[in-house]
């Protein structure tokens, strides 16, 4: 059975790409593309197994709905990965999240990454 | 000035010539008025006693005295014009005196012989000190006429003993002429010194006054803001740039404290505890930016010492940073907006290029693979020129900063390879690593910006090489020191050139930018980065032999 990995990435291409690559890794993926939508969605919807939150979001910051995710007791099971292209933002959630992921983002690495993380026991 | 001392010190009168003509002066009237007094005297007792007055020697006394009291003044007069002669005359008047003051044989050998004394014991204070050797002659040559007019031995021990008073007045009044000169010339030296230091003390001052004039004409003209406090932060002056820079009456500053300036309401809550830091800040403080109103003043501080190094006070400059800083904060902007706004595209051209390589949408021909990883390697020098860019613009603006967390040395050099054995496959060189022994398994620093520093040397490495190896070493320097060395056998940098390869767009030679990519930023940023790690980068070259950078850094453990 395929696990769900929540995408929420405003950028189109690096929505499309990162889907390809957790698909490749073997998740089920849902994409959201706008941070109000977002909020909805991590309030009402059940808890995927990872979310790839990009920090750089229109209408709702990324820090928001990370504190959102971190906030409900739901997500405690929930893989969380955050995408930045500013290294020094992405040092600052190290301690928060699962990983941190600096942007210019590989496909084979973030395929290879989750793959290894479905595999986890 | 110095032609006004001279005058002042060479003398129109010789001292020793007015010291003689002053006791010249003091005898003769002294000598007038005892003979006046003795002529007043005997006349008044002759006059009423006739019996007196018909003795030839009491007439002879009056004339005398009469006589004596007129020469004597005579010569005291000739005295106030001319020193020349008057000694000469007044000793002669003496010595007249002295034959005729007794009978020749009281005089040569009895009770009046003492009078010969008073000219060799005067001459030698109003002529010169050997005169009174003269006068112990004439005496003995008066004594020996005046023995045989009197038929009397001349007194021959009277006249030893006037030699003999002759050499002790020599003696002494040589010596006090002496004494004399060396006390006038130590007061001429007292004088000259007097001179010099007023001179030099007026000069100073007048330098002194012309430099305040200079200085207050400076800070006038300046357009910084100048305040000058002393040592308990009460301002001393402030010049007029301050009060069109903050806009405010120039009273509301000066000769009051500063603590009171720092509670202005245009200041902001972080201004305020800058400048509170500024105060209580014992030690030199840096420049730092305060925000007053819509302004932006860039604040620097220095104090101010005594010659004794001891604080007086401190002067503080206050510049309008009110332009600078909309543009720094433009700049990072703009910065940071393009490098986002280009990665972001970048990052997708990367991404679906790796899908074609991985042949995610179906199998892919060899050539197919190759375009694809074609792509991926100018997207990554693109994305490498970026960060770079921005790297150097927050370099600039001072944002930069090192963290600090354990890494481990080997891992960095496991990413090394990653990164770069392609790229050194490619042009068939060999990319070797070593790592010390003794080099600490985990060690604390920033892990991020270790790597950027090897990456770009390596990568500098393997650009400048044509064939041989890049050798990567991670030394332990000493004790307190670690380091990396980055060799390679490429063409090296020639001499004159070594000294600007840390300059930001910087290759050597105009021409290599094109045939070698980047835009030398690579090697300025390392120099960057190892200064704000507070180590330090060296270079050795051979032209056609290699070259050898060498990181040095403090080793701290977690």
């Amino acid at each position: 059975m395929s696990e769900l990995a929540l995408i929420i990435e405003d950028d189109e291409d690096l929505a499309n790409i990162f889907s390809e690559a957790l698909r490749s890794g073997g998740f089920e993926v849902e994409h959201i593309a706008d941070g109000r939508l977002a909020q909805e969605r991590l309030k009402n919807g059940n808890a995927p197994f990872i979310v790839l939150l990009d920090m750089h979001l229109p209408y709702i910051s990324g820090a928001d709905l990370l504190a959102i995710i971190k906030g409900d007791e739901k997500f405690s099971k929930t893989m969380i990965l955050i995408t930045t292209a500013d290294a020094l933002m992405g040092k600052m959630y190290n301690d928060q999240v699962d990983f941190v992921l600096v942007k210019p983002i590989s496909f084979v690495q973030l395929r290879d990454l989750t793959r290894r993380l479905k595999s986890q026991p | 000035m110095l032609k006004t001392i001279r005058n002042y010190f060479v003398l129109k009168n010789d001292p020793d010539e007015m010291r003689r003509r002053e006791i010249v002066r003091i005898l003769t009237l002294g000598l007038s008025i005892l003979a006046m007094v003795g002529f007043v005297l005997v006349a008044t007792y002759l006059l009423s006693n006739p019996v007196a007055r018909q003795k030839l020697d009491n007439q002879l006394a009056v004339a005398t005295a009469f006589f004596t009291s007129l020469l004597s003044f005579g010569i005291y007069q000739l005295n106030k014009r001319t020193s020349r002669i008057s000694p000469f005359l007044l000793l002669a008047l003496l010595v007249v005196l002295s034959i005729f003051g007794d009978t020749p044989a009281e005089l040569a050998n009895g009770r009046s012989l003492f009078i010969f004394t008073f000219p060799v014991a005067i001459s030698s204070l109003i002529i010169a000190p050997a005169s009174s050797f003269f006068f112990a002659t004439v005496n003995t040559i008066i004594i020996f006429l005046l023995a045989r007019q009197g038929n009397v031995p001349p007194n021959l021990s009277a006249i030893v003993g006037f030699f003999l008073l002759a050499l002790i007045s020599w003696v002494s009044s040589r010596a006090l002429e002496r004494a004399l000169r060396d006390l006038r010339a130590i007061n001429a030296n007292l004088d000259q010194q007097v001179i010099e230091r007023t001179q030099a003390l007026s000069q100073s001052l007048e330098r002194e006054r012309i430099e305040a004039g200079r200085n207050k004409a400076i800070l006038n003209s300046i357009g910084d803001g100048v305040i000058v406090f002393d040592k308990t932060w009460n301002a001393t002056m402030v010049n007029p740039a301050v009060k069109s820079m903050l806009d405010i009456p120039l009273d509301l500053i000066l000769n009051k404290n500063f603590y009171e300036f720092i509670e202005h309401p245009r200041l902001t809550a972080q201004s305020r505890k800058l400048l509170s830091a500024m105060i209580q800040n014992d030690t030199q403080p840096l420049g730092f930016r305060i925000e007053w109103g819509e302004k932006t003043l860039s604040v620097g501080a220095a104090q101010v010492h005594d010659s004794r190094g001891e604080n007086i006070g401190t002067v503080t400059v206050f510049r309008d940073f009110t332009r600078e800083a909309e543009v720094e904060r433009l700049k990072s902007t703009f910065v940071a907006i393009v490098s986002h706004e280009l990665r972001t595209p970048l990052n997708s051209i990367l991404g679906y290029a790796e899908m074609f390589k991985e042949s995610v949408y179906g199998p892919m021909t060899d050539k197919q693979i190759n375009m694809a990883e074609g792509i991926m390697k100018n997207t990554d020098r693109l994305l490498n020129l970026i960060r770079d860019l921005l790297d150097e613009a927050q370099m600039e603006a001072g944002q930069l900063s090192i963290t600090n967390a354990p890494l481990k040395p080997a891992e960095l050099l496991e990413t090394l390879h990653r990164l770069l054995d392609k790229a050194a496959s490619d042009k068939r060189l060999r990319l070797t690593s070593e790592i010390d022994d003794d080099l600490p398994e985990t060690l604390s620093g920033d892990a991020d910006r270790l790597q950027q520093i090897l990456t770009n040397l390596a990568n500098n490495a393997i650009k400048f090489t044509d064939h041989g190896e890049i050798c990567v070493r991670l030394r332990r320097t000493d004790d307190a020191k670690w380091g990396i060395e980055v060799e390679d056998t490429g063409r090296g940098i020639p001499e004159a050139e070594i000294p600007f390869i840390f300059e930001t767009f910087r290759q050597v030679e105009g021409s290599t930018t094109r045939v070698h990519g980047g835009v030398g930023l690579g090697l300025a940023i390392v120099k960057q980065l190892v200064n704000l790690m507070s180590g330090d980068v060296k270079v050795e070259s051979r032209v056609g032999v290699g070259t050898k950078f060498t990181v040095t850094l403090p080793l701290t453990v977690p």
